[in-house]
């Protein structure tokens, strides 16, 4: 593979795929809960941090506001679970559907502009659906909704309790998974190379014979259904939602996990989220100003490897790749 | 001269930009195959004319046709597809792609849309032109690296190749020797003179020399305005010109 950076994308899947397991097996042996529901949810807010990362690390764009999506993810899932039916399934494939209508429809206000506009349009759309989900009394306003019921899932293997943080884990390294495994198909068709071109070189596209508009369409409904599947997971794990989830915090914490973890390899932001979250939870034990801690981390990386962790191995390989004569 | 052997019509072409006409009341005519040249002076209006042929920007009035088609308000994707490419005085590349990619993004074009979708091995009409192209333009070598971190030679040859990507009928060329050495610009000029036997080639250049050289029609801009036209020795012999373009003291 002449390419470092495919060789740190491949070697950050082979790392996760194997913590996650060990974690798993470990786990579920000794019976823990804490690890495995933390682990949960840093998958979760990865997906999230996926989906800024494919329009931020791809197509170029920076949504600041992508909370939005997760967020709706995460209400409708809930309402399907507590008002239709308690089923996986349904809540994934109706949050699914809605999602690509939803996103399809954002994107023609969003991407009227470009760059710095484009980060406050997706900004500013986030902050009026928060407001409005923070004052709608069906929706439980400030308190959120609670009383999810927990999940029975159904697979071939027969019922999963999706009370069990092991299996629950597991469901949802599948779903981020699945996820993953289409934005990396996307990657593989000329609709891919058509949103790098994008955020190489827009203004050359025409020339190519291609009108930008299209294609980033395509990566925003994309980066909207990714964003809203990993939301849906959460009231599953978490058993309630709460308006804070579609707040700035959230959309601004996702593009530090791309950052943090590499922007534009789509698997370094699910890296960057264990990290981050593993973080939060043990400076959190000693610290009430985990903040502060995590800000000087964020620093400290955006200067010494702006390109992140998966740059930093790239960086390695191209080293030691250039060691032996190569480009 | 038969409408058939015209392919690029330009008719009183005018485009304003505040109070500057950069391009004032400008008709020609390009016929099939050959190397037709526009020349001028800096600030003639020559960029700006090749800017409303290719669809960068609109005409405030007159008319483009190609092939016979009216393409005066089309997009420069449309006119891609009817068949005119251009390439860019200062080298406009996908720079954080490698060669292949960047040949391989502009040959897309000739695969059905709803190849879009499936993956890159299914574009095989894309992936073999891309390959052919790399093979024609002494790319082959570098076919990995990032165009942006190839010699500036290199990058012009690029440049070159994407705009043939999907055989156009007509090729703009706007100063595709700009910054080179003398030994690329002589390499350049033969690459020109090749592709002259096999397309219609409209090309800007500053350096005159080589235009009298590689051009059968000589087009001559200044202030916004066609000066005069016509095969390289009149144009060359024409009291105006030289006046406008050669400098005062042979006037």
């Amino acid at each position: 593979m002449h390419n470092p950076q495919v060789k740190a994308i491949r070697l950050i899947e082979i790392f996760l795929l194997f913590s996650a397991l060990a974690l798993f097996v470990i786990g579920s042996f000794l019976g823990d809960t804490f690890f495995l529901r933390l682990a949960t949810e840093s998958l979760i807010f990865g997906g999230l941090a996926m989906s800024v990362d494919l329009l931020l690390g791809i197509v170029g764009l920076l949504s600041l506001g992508q909370a939005l999506y997760f967020g709706f993810g995460a209400y409708l899932s809930a309402l399907v679970l507590k008002e239709i039916s308690p089923s996986f399934f349904l809540a994934i494939g109706v949050v699914t559907l809605s999602s690509i209508v939803l996103g399809w429809v954002a994107s023609f206000i969003a991407l009227r502009s470009k760059g710095v506009y484009f980060a406050l349009i997706t900004f500013g759309l986030a902050q009026v659906a928060a407001k409005v989900v923070y004052n709608t009394r069906s929706l439980g306003a400030s308190d959120g909704m609670m009383g999810v019921p927990v999940l029975q899932i159904w697979t071939p293997f027969g019922f999963v309790d999706a009370g069990q943080p092991g299996a629950f884990f597991l469901i949802t390294m599948l779903t981020i998974g699945a996820l993953y495994a289409v934005l990396k198909y996307f990657l593989t068709t000329p609709m891919g190379s058509i949103w790098h071109a994008i955020r190489s070189n827009e203004n050359r596209l025409a020339y190519v014979g291609y009108k930008a508009k299209g294609p980033k369409q395509v990566a925003f409904i994309l980066a909207a259904v990714v964003a809203a599947v990993s939301g849906a997971l959460y009231p599953m794990l978490r058993g309630f939602v709460s308006p804070e989830l579609m707040f700035f915090s959230v959309s601004g914490n996702a593009v530090v996990t791309v950052v943090l973890g590499g922007v534009g390899t789509l698997i370094g932001p699910i890296l960057g989220s264990v990290l981050l979250t593993s973080f939060k939870s043990i400076i959190g034990t000693w610290t009430v100003h985990h903040h502060i801690v995590i800000g000087l981390i964020f620093v400290v990386v955006v200067v010494s490897a702006p390109k992140g962790i998966a740059g930093l191995l790239a960086k390695y390989f191209g080293k030691t790749n250039s060691g032996k004569g190569g480009e | 001269m038969s409408d058939s052997e015209i392919l690029l019509k330009a008719k009183s072409l005018s485009k304003r930009f505040g109070g500057l006409t950069a391009v004032d009341d400008v008709s020609f005519e390009v016929t099939r195959l050959g190397v037709t040249s526009i020349i001028g002076p800096n600030g003639a209006g020559k960029s700006t004319l090749f800017n409303l042929l290719s669809g960068t920007f609109m005409a405030d009035s007159g008319l483009v046709e190609l092939d016979g088609q009216n393409i005066t308000r089309m997009s420069p994707e449309g006119r891609l597809s009817s068949g005119m490419a251009r390439s860019f005085q200062i080298t406009n590349l996908f720079f954080d792609l490698s060669v292949i990619d960047n040949l391989r993004i502009a040959t897309q074009a000739l695969e059905p849309r709803s190849n879009l979708f499936l993956p890159l091995r299914k574009s095989t009409v894309a992936i073999n032109r891309a390959n052919e192209l790399l093979e024609e333009f002494g790319l082959l070598e570098c076919r990995d690296q990032f165009a942006g971190a190839l010699s500036h030679g290199q990058q012009r040859r690029l440049e070159i190749a994407v705009t043939l990507a999907t055989r156009p009928k007509l090729l703009l060329l706007d100063e595709p020797t700009q910054g080179m050495s003398q030994g690329d610009t002589q390499d350049t000029a033969e690459l020109i003179k090749r592709l002259g036997s096999k397309i219609t080639v409209l090309l800007i250049e500053h350096d005159v020399d080589l235009v009298m050289d590689l051009s059968k029609m000589v087009i001559v801009m200044a202030q916004g305005k066609k000066l005069a036209e016509g095969m390289p020795s009149d144009v060359r012999a024409n009291p105006l010109v030289q006046t406008a373009y050669f400098g005062e003291e042979l006037a």
